[in-house]
C-alpha cells in the first residue's frame, strides 16, 4: 500500500543526504516500526512520507499513485500524522477532533462530521472530555486526543513520530493498545518510529532498521538478533527469554 | 447526543457574547457622538442629530462626529483582527499590523507626501482652517498607502523565497520597518520647521480626519477582510496545531500565510493611511479575546472585531474629552492603555499558554 522507492533527502542544496537511498513497503492494517539512533534520519523519512518535506530524488507511492501528484487534502484524506511534540490552540476537545475533518469539510463543519467525531469520541472513551479545553490536559490525555484527531481524518495510514515518548508506562500501553486495535479493527496501516525496543517487539509487525539514512534490514521479529542491533545501535545486547517471549537485555559491561 | 446539547449550549454562550458586544458597541458609537471639543450640550447634540439644531451644530454632528465615530468602528476593527491574523499566521503572539513594517511604510509616504512634495493636504483633527489649503485631500493618504502597500509587497514577496517561514516573515518585516525609519528620520532631518510639525501632527493618529468616503474605503476593505478570514476559520485553528501538523491535515500552509498576511497588511494600510499611526490596538484585543474565549477563530475572529471597535471608541471619547478643547491624538490613548496591558501578559502567571 504503502511502497517508499529509493528516496534522498538532504535539507540544504549543499548539504548532506540525511536519506540516501530508502526503500520501505507497508501493506494494509500491517504495523510498521522504524528503529534506529537518534539523528538516523526517522523524523525526516516520516515527514517525506507526509509531504511536509519533499524527496530529492525517489517516489513515494500510496496505493499505487504518487503522493506528488495528490493535493494536500488528498494526502490527509489517506495519511494521518500525530506528531511528537503535540500542540493545539486553547480549543475545546470536540473541536481540535473535528480539526482532523478541515480536509473533508473545508469551510464549515456539517452534520456528518459531527457525528463522526462524536463516534471517534466515544469509542476512544472521550466523550467525557468533550468541551474541556484540551490545553488543561495531561499529556497523556492530549496525545490520546491527537490520535482522536487522526482517526477523523478517516486515514488508511497512520504515522506516529515517538508516540510514548513523553508519556508513563500505563499509558504508553494505552497508546500502543489503542492503535493496535485500529490497525486490527479498522485495518489502518500503521508506522511509528519507537525507542524501547521491548516494546517495539511488542507493537510492530513488521521492522525498519535505519542507519546512517538507509534501511540496513527489515522483517519481522525475527530481526531483533545481537549481531543486528550491535550494528545499528553500536551497543552489545542479549536477547534473553523470558515466559517463552524474547526480551532483550543490556550486556553487563553494558550498564551503567 | 449529550454532545450536540453541550455544543448547542456552547454556541448560544457565544452567539450570547456577541451580541452583547455588537450592542455595546452600538451604545459607545451613539454616546461618543455627544463627545467632541465644541462644547455643544447634550441637547444641542440630540437636536443636531435630528437635524433640528442650528446650522453649525448639524455640520459638526454629521459631518465631522458621524464619520469619525464610523472611522473609530471600522479601523477598531480591522486593526485588531489584522493583529489576530498575523498573531496566528506567524505563530508569534508579538504580531501585529506594524510587524511587517506597514505603518513605519505609511508614515514614511506621508512624510514624503507633507515634506518633500509640500503636502496635498493635511486635515489635523479639528483644524478646519487647513480645508483651504490643499489641492487634492487624498494625495498624503494615497502615497502613504502606496508605500505601505509597496513594501507589504516587497517583504511578502522576498518571504517566498524561503517558503513563508514565520521567523523570516517577523525579522524581515522588522528590518524593512527600521529602513522606512530611518528614511523618514533623514527625510525630517531637512525638513523646514513647518513641515516637520506637519508630518509629525499626521503622525499622531487622528480619527477626526475620516469623512464619509475615507469611511466607506475603509469599511468596503475590511469588511470583504473580515469575511474572508471568518471563512478560513478552520484552517487558522489547524494551523494552532502547528506548521508541520497542519499541513498533514491538508492545510496549504505557504498560500494560507500569504493571503492572510497579504488581506491583513491591506487593512492596517488603508486605516493607516487615512488616520495615520493608531498603536496596540492590533496586540490588546486579540490578546484579551484569546484570553477570555479561546483561540477558536469562529469566535475570536469577530469578538476581536468588535473589541477592537470599542477599544478605540473609548479611546476617541476619553481622548476628546480630556483634551479640554482640544483633542489629544487617540494614537496615544490606545498606546497608553496598551503598554500597561503588555506588561500583565508578560508577568502573567500563564505566560507559559500560547496566546
Amino acid at each position: 500500500m504503502l511502497s517508499v522507492e529509493n528516496v534522498t533527502f538532504r535539507y540544504r542544496r549543499q548539504g548532506p543526504d540525511v536519506l540516501r537511498g530508502v526503500n520501505l513497503e507497508l501493506k494494509p492494517g500491517e504495523i510498521g516500526i522504524l528503529l534506529g539512533r537518534n539523528g538516523s534520519g526517522k523524523t525526516t523519512l516520516f515527514q517525506n512520507i507526509l509531504g511536509i518535506l519533499n524527496p530529492r530524488s525517489g517516489t513515494i507511492r500510496f496505493e499505487g499513485e504518487d503522493l506528488r501528484s495528490l493535493s494536500r487534502a488528498q494526502r490527509a484524506r489517506r495519511i494521518a500524522y500525530v506528531p511528537q511534540d503535540i500542540r493545539f490552540g486553547a480549543l475545546s476537545v470536540f473541536d481540535s477532533v473535528l480539526m482532523g475533518r478541515v480536509a473533508y469539510f473545508g469551510m464549515k463543519a456539517g452534520q456528518a462530521d459531527y457525528l463522526a467525531v462524536e463516534k471517534i469520541l466515544r469509542d476512544m472513551g472521550l466523550e467525557d472530555f468533550a468541551q474541556r479545553n484540551v490545553e488543561e490536559l495531561s499529556g497523556g490525555e492530549r496525545q490520546k486526543i491527537a490520535v482522536a484527531r487522526a482517526m477523523a481524518q478517516e486515514p488508511k495510514l497512520m504515522v506516529f513520530d515517538e508516540p510514548t515518548g513523553n508519556l508513563d508506562i500505563a499509558n504508553e500501553q494505552q497508546i500502543i493498545r489503542e492503535a493496535k486495535r485500529l490497525a486490527r479493527e479498522k485495518h489502518i496501516a500503521i508506522l511509528s518510529s519507537l525507542h524501547d525496543l521491548n516494546r517495539a517487539m511488542e507493537f510492530g509487525d513488521r521492522f525498519f532498521f535505519l542507519k546512517d539514512g538507509v534501511v540496513k534490514y527489515t522483517g519481522g521479529r525475527e530481526c531483533f538478533r545481537e549481531d543486528v542491533l550491535r550494528d545499528i545501535f553500536d551497543i552489545d545486547v542479549k536477547i534473553a527469554q523470558v515466559d517463552g517471549q524474547p526480551v532483550i537485555l543490556q550486556k553487563q559491561e553494558e550498564r551503567i | 447526543m449529550e454532545t450536540a446539547a453541550l455544543l448547542k449550549k456552547k454556541k448560544r454562550k457565544n452567539n450570547t457574547v456577541i451580541a452583547v458586544m455588537t450592542l455595546a458597541v452600538l451604545v459607545l458609537a451613539f454616546a461618543c457622538l455627544f463627545a467632541g471639543s465644541s462644547r455643544m450640550s447634550f441637547r444641542d447634540c440630540l437636536e443636531a442629530l435630528l437635524g433640528t439644531g442650528t446650522a453649525a451644530n448639524v455640520r459638526i454632528l454629521w459631518n465631522i462626529r458621524v464619520p469619525r465615530v464610523l472611522a473609530a468602528v471600522i479601523a477598531g476593527a480591522g486593526l485588531a483582527v489584522s493583529g489576530l491574523m498575523m498573531q496566528t499566521v506567524l505563530n508569534n503572539p508579538m504580531a501585529s499590523p506594524s510587524t511587517l513594517g506597514v505603518s513605519n511604510a505609511a508614515v514614511f509616504g506621508a512624510n514624503l507626501s507633507i515634506i518633500a512634495f509640500a503636502g496635498g493636504f493635511l486635515s489635523t483633527g479639528n483644524n478646519l482652517s487647513n480645508l483651504t489649503v490643499g489641492a487634492n485631500p487624498y494625495a498624503t493618504s494615497a502615497m502613504a498607502f502606496l508605500f505601505a502597500a509597496l513594501s507589504t509587497l516587497l517583504i511578502l514577496g522576498l518571504c517566498t523565497v524561503r517558503s513563508f517561514s514565520p521567523n523570516v516573515v517577523v525579522l524581515s518585516g522588522m528590518a524593512i520597518g527600521a529602513v522606512w525609519t530611518a528614511a523618514t528620520t533623514i527625510l525630517q532631518f531637512y525638513a523646514t520647521d513647518v513641515g516637520i510639525s506637519a508630518a509629525v501632527v499626521w503622525n499622531f493618529g487622528d480619527l477626526g480626519r475620516a469623512t464619509y468616503r475615507t469611511d466607506a474605503i475603509m469599511a468596503g476593505i475590511t469588511g470583504v477582510g473580515i469575511a474572508f478570514f471568518l471563512l478560513l476559520s478552520w484552517r487558522l485553528n489547524a494551523l494552532l496545531s502547528g506548521e508541520a501538523a497542519a499541513k498533514t491535515m491538508g492545510v496549504r500552509v505557504e498560500w494560507l500565510r500569504f493571503l492572510v498576511m497579504l488581506i491583513a497588511s491591506l487593512i492596517t494600510a488603508v486605516c493607516v493611511s487615512f488616520l495615520g499611526v493608531i498603536g496596540f490596538v492590533g496586540i490588546i484585543c486579540p490578546h484579551a479575546t484569546k484570553r477570555l474565549l479561546g483561540q477558536d477563530h469562529r469566535v475570536s475572529i469577530p469578538v476581536t472585531a468588535l473589541s477592537g471597535s470599542i477599544l478605540l471608541l473609548a479611546a476617541d471619547t476619553f481622548a476628546r474629552s480630556m483634551g479640554g478643547g482640544s483633542a489629544l491624538p487617540v494614537g496615544a490613548i490606545t498606546s497608553l492603555l496598551g503598554a500597561p496591558f503588555f506588561l500583565s501578559i508578560i508577568f502573567s502567571r500563564k505566560e507559559n499558554r500560547r496566546c
